[in-house]
């Protein structure tokens, strides 16, 4: 079985010859990189290209400051502490979300500004819409009892998720890559970033739940497809979907059991059937409401998604009784 | 001119000015703060890679509690140091400051039995979730408070100006927001300036990017008193390649939960320095390494740019990457890790000088201008200390706080600054981009008052810089006027300010006629206790420079001789 790891971001990369070792020793000293940078002002946006020397272990960052020193001049891009600490210099390098400080340069390198966020030049994005969205989670502790005085009592069992939440730098390269995120205004969910950033007290046991549970009904969590595109791009290498968003929504399901109406009624129909019956789900999640879209009923019909008959008499088959060791027992999700 | 008022304007968002800011609002004054960069993001507090443990906290005996403070005073501050202030400090960060930020819910790293992890040794510390990343959960838990406590927080908004009174009282600032180009002042009845311990100054510096000596050029144009302002840190082992990751450092301190620390190797592959077995005493080794690593380059077997190399190859990886950060630079430049080892050079750290402060109130020389953290002279840098300094910034303002009145701005004096902003952005000389000018300057001051310096080279420097004023300012191009995320226009911003400071640095540099820890001179190698156990204090008078010295009270630590060549003093 295939299980999630922290190594998301480094699938297929020995498969495809693609390790650390390889990026860091393809050039030589008097090579050069073609650098095409996605530039954007007022009056619109265009490419334009640079070859840059290559030096010694050269990151994405040290092309650009080479590009703002000798070509360039005017070239905005966002940078602060230049060593993976304070993420404020994300972009898209050949399609992909990377830390400009750590990222090693490619032969041929296209630099774009992160998606879904504004841009304000070049390659410097407004952070607000994400900023006001971790404030609005109020990402912060509330005791439910007095602290007890220095040191607590805390184990890192207790905090083994958290802590992997901790590591986040808020460098919004999760938020670029979902494709949740991308549809925009269409749900309400409110992104890997933020909800790491929530993670890390929401995860902590020392938070009271009703300060949790608050924080919670404001994330739209279960929008979430967890496709591990946020874990994929993550620089801390912070296992987001299995580490973080899914402890959360384990949490919230647990805490408003109203919000995950979805996944309890999917588990429910895969204990009760031993396999996923579209309908039921359909009728679970959406009432009696889901019978005013005949279209879409109608197609579901022709093309056999569904079993009105099937449906109503509750048939079950043969991985009815694995489906509910696995739901209940032991080896079941959290 | 839009004007904002608030009773404290705070420029700075690291450790020291966040902290003055909630405690200020604690107490009902209302504060403000400016941030060049992103609070949580930008600084040195940023980089604490742990956290020391002071007084007898956690179990410490009486000798390690002991050993903390003679660390502090001896290796950190070369005794130049109010002694009776760094005893306070500690008190304060044993009783009120671990309590404190683990309330809040920051979380000092436990092993899965609960016990809190630390680094033994004869001085012991502690880590925020991972060791080298502590600052990261610290100040993203001040940005959180800040956050909650509803403090106005204007981000990536350079301070430009202090501006007075009719008396000389400050009494506002000037900014400039980089995004958007709008200018704006701060009406404030005080100011606290905490812009931080380094700044980007030399060719290698851990200084961030928008680090460029603001605050003390502020100062000084405003007529405060400097101290120690050539008591330059410097990191020894800090990745050499690629430049980017210039303030990357490999921890030379003990490691949590282990016996042992990195250890540095020359270009002979001999070693030369490995904290824990060389001198355990010195927890954050930085100028023990520094001298170490002298005698190589006496020899040879290294360069202060490069040639020499640190790591962990005499460890178990899992001993390593258990508590700490450590092993992903390696990994990252395709390094096998533990087996290699990564080139490393120097790079210049904190400053231990800064603008002179009253510790006791951190009020400046100047009525109105308060301090706290790295850009006071009082002391070299720890997140604590600087911590502590907003504390008591905050003590001293509203003991002052009824004597300190609001006062409409001077029209004029603003108008002035927006005209030497535009007149900046509008810079249409012929030949060079300020970024150009700053990289100049930054290689002036490496290789004349760099690590190794003498007297002839820094009058060498001092005509480099004149120079760049007279030559190189008039002939300052930029090549975008555009008001919206400029860098180009803080850059022209910035170096006026760096060479502000680069003179002063290097005018106090030839004032120290000694060698003491990390500050190297050549003409006169020796520690001389005898003359320079004193303060340099640099005041402006009239157009030009007054030096005076101001002994310190030797009260707990003496360093117990008179004059000895500074190699061989171990501090």
């Amino acid at each position: 079985m295939l299980t999630p790891t922290s190594a998301a971001s480094r699938l297929g990369q020995t498969e495809n010859r693609d390790t650390l070792a390889l990026r860091n020793t393809r050039f030589a000293e008097d090579d050069f990189i073609d650098v095409s940078v996605r530039r954007f002002d007022e009056s619109g946006a265009r490419s334009q290209s640079f070859k840059v020397p290559y030096r010694k272990h050269m990151r994405v960052l040290d092309a650009l400051n080479w590009i703002a020193e000798n070509e360039a001049t005017d070239l905005a891009f966002r940078w602060i502490c230049g060593s993976k600490m304070c993420g404020s210099c994300a972009l898209r390098m050949n399609g992909r979300e990377v830390l400009a400080c750590w990222e090693a340069v490619e032969p041929k390198m296209m630099i774009e500004p992160l998606r879904n966020l504004p841009v304000i030049r070049d390659l410097v994005v407004d952070r607000t819409p994400f900023e006001e969205k971790v404030a609005r989670l109020e990402p912060w502790i509330e005791r439910s009892a007095p602290y007890p005085g220095f040191p607590e009592p805390l184990s890192h069992k207790q905090m083994k998720d958290a802590s992997k939440a901790l590591d986040c730098i808020g460098c919004m390269c999760c938020y670029s890559a979902c494709p949740v995120i991308g549809l925009g205004d269409l749900t309400d969910f409110a992104g890997p970033a933020p909800l790491v950033q929530l993670g890390q007290t929401a995860l902590d046991p020392r938070n009271s739940p009703e300060k949790v549970k608050r924080s919670l009904a404001l994330t739209g969590i279960f929008n979430c497809i967890s496709c591990y595109k946020c874990e994929e791009a993550c620089p801390a290498a912070i296992p987001i979907v299995s580490r973080v968003i899914e402890p959360l929504k384990a949490k919230t399901a647990e805490l408003i059991p109203g919000m995950a109406r979805h996944s309890h009624a999917l588990r429910a129909i895969i204990a009760a059937r031993g396999r996923v019956d579209p309908g039921a789900l359909i009728l679970r999640v959406q009432g009696l409401r889901a019978l005013a879209n005949f279209a879409r009923i109608f197609r579901l019909l022709l093309r056999g998604k569904i079993n009105p008959l099937k449906t109503l008499l509750v048939v079950k088959t043969a991985a009815t009784a694995p489906a509910r060791r696995l739901l209940h027992g032991k080896a079941a999700a959290p | 001119m839009h004007v904002l008022s608030t009773d404290v304007a705070i420029i700075g968002g690291g450790a020291a000015g966040c902290y003055a800011a909630l405690n200020l609002h604690r107490r009902g004054i209302k504060p403000l703060i400016i941030c060049k960069g992103l609070v949580g993001k930008s600084g040195a507090s940023l980089f604490a890679g742990n956290l020391v443990i002071s007084g007898q906290a956690l179990g410490n005996s009486e000798t390690q509690a002991r050993n903390t403070a003679e660390f502090l005073i001896k290796y950190h501050n070369q005794f130049l140091i109010d002694q009776k202030w760094a005893r306070r400090c500690g008190e304060w960060i044993e009783k009120v400051y671990y309590p404190e930020l683990e309330e809040l819910g920051l979380y000092f790293r436990r092993d899965d039995e609960g016990n809190m992890v630390t680094s033994p040794g004869a001085i012991r510390s502690i880590a925020a979730n991972v060791q080298g990343n502590s600052g990261v959960p610290f100040m993203d838990l001040r940005r959180k408070q800040i956050l909650r406590a509803g403090i106005p927080l204007l981000e990536e908004t350079v301070a430009t100006a202090l501006l007075r009174n009719r008396d000389g009282d400050i009494r506002g600032v000037f900014c400039l927001n980089i995004m958007t180009g709008e200018t704006f002042a701060v009406q404030a009845r005080a100011v606290v300036l905490a812009t931080g311990y380094s700044d980007r100054l030399h060719k290698r510096s851990t200084g961030t990017r928008e680090m460029s000596a603001d605050g003390i050029a502020m100062a000084w144009r405003a007529g405060a008193t400097l101290v120690n302002m050539e008591m330059q840190w410097w990191h020894t082992n800090d990745i050499a390649d690629p430049p980017t990751w210039q303030r990357m450092q490999v921890y030379p301190n003990p490691m949590l939960g282990s016996e042992k620390s990195a250890r540095m190797v020359n270009s002979a592959g001999e070693e030369f320095f490995n904290q824990q077995q060389d001198d355990p005493l010195a927890f954050g080794p930085y100028t023990v390494q520094l001298k170490a690593l002298a005698k190589q380059v006496h020899a040879g077997k290294a360069r202060y740019d490069g040639g020499y190399f640190a790591g962990f190859d005499h460890c178990d990886p899992a001993e390593v990457e258990q508590y700490t950060t450590y092993a992903k630079a390696y990994r990252q430049l395709g390094l096998q890790f533990p087996q290699q080892l990564v080139e490393t050079a120097v790079t210049s750290h904190y400053r231990q000088g800064g603008i002179d402060v009253d510790t006791a109130t951190m009020r400046s020389s100047v009525p109105g201008l308060y301090i706290a953290g790295g850009v006071g002279g009082h002391s070299n840098g720890l997140i604590g200390l600087a911590t502590y300094d907003g504390k008591v910034v905050a003590d001293g303002i509203e003991a002052d706080f009824t004597g300190l009145k609001g006062e409409p701005l001077s029209e004029s004096e603003m108008e002035a600054e927006q005209r030497r902003l535009d007149r900046l952005r509008n810079s249409s000389g012929a030949r060079v981009s300020p970024v150009q000018i700053k990289e100049k300057l930054r290689g002036i001051m490496w290789d004349k008052v760099g690590v190794e310096k003498d007297a002839a080279g820094m009058q060498s420097a001092l005509e480099d810089i004149e120079q760049i004023r007279l030559d190189l300012l008039p002939d300052m191009a930029i090549a975008n006027r555009t008001l919206v995320a400029n860098y180009e226009w803080l850059d022209a911003i910035d170096v006026i300010n760096m060479i502000d400071a680069c003179e002063l640095i290097t005018h106090s540099s030839l004032q120290r006629k000694e060698s003491r820890g990390p500050f190297f001179r050549r003409d006169f190698p020796a520690t001389d206790n005898t003359k320079w156990l004193a303060a340099n204090v640099l005041q402006k008078s009239g157009n030009s420079l007054r030096f005076e010295q101001r002994p310190y009270d030797l009260p707990f630590f003496q360093p117990g001789f008179e004059i000895r060549d500074n190699l061989e003093v171990a501090w």
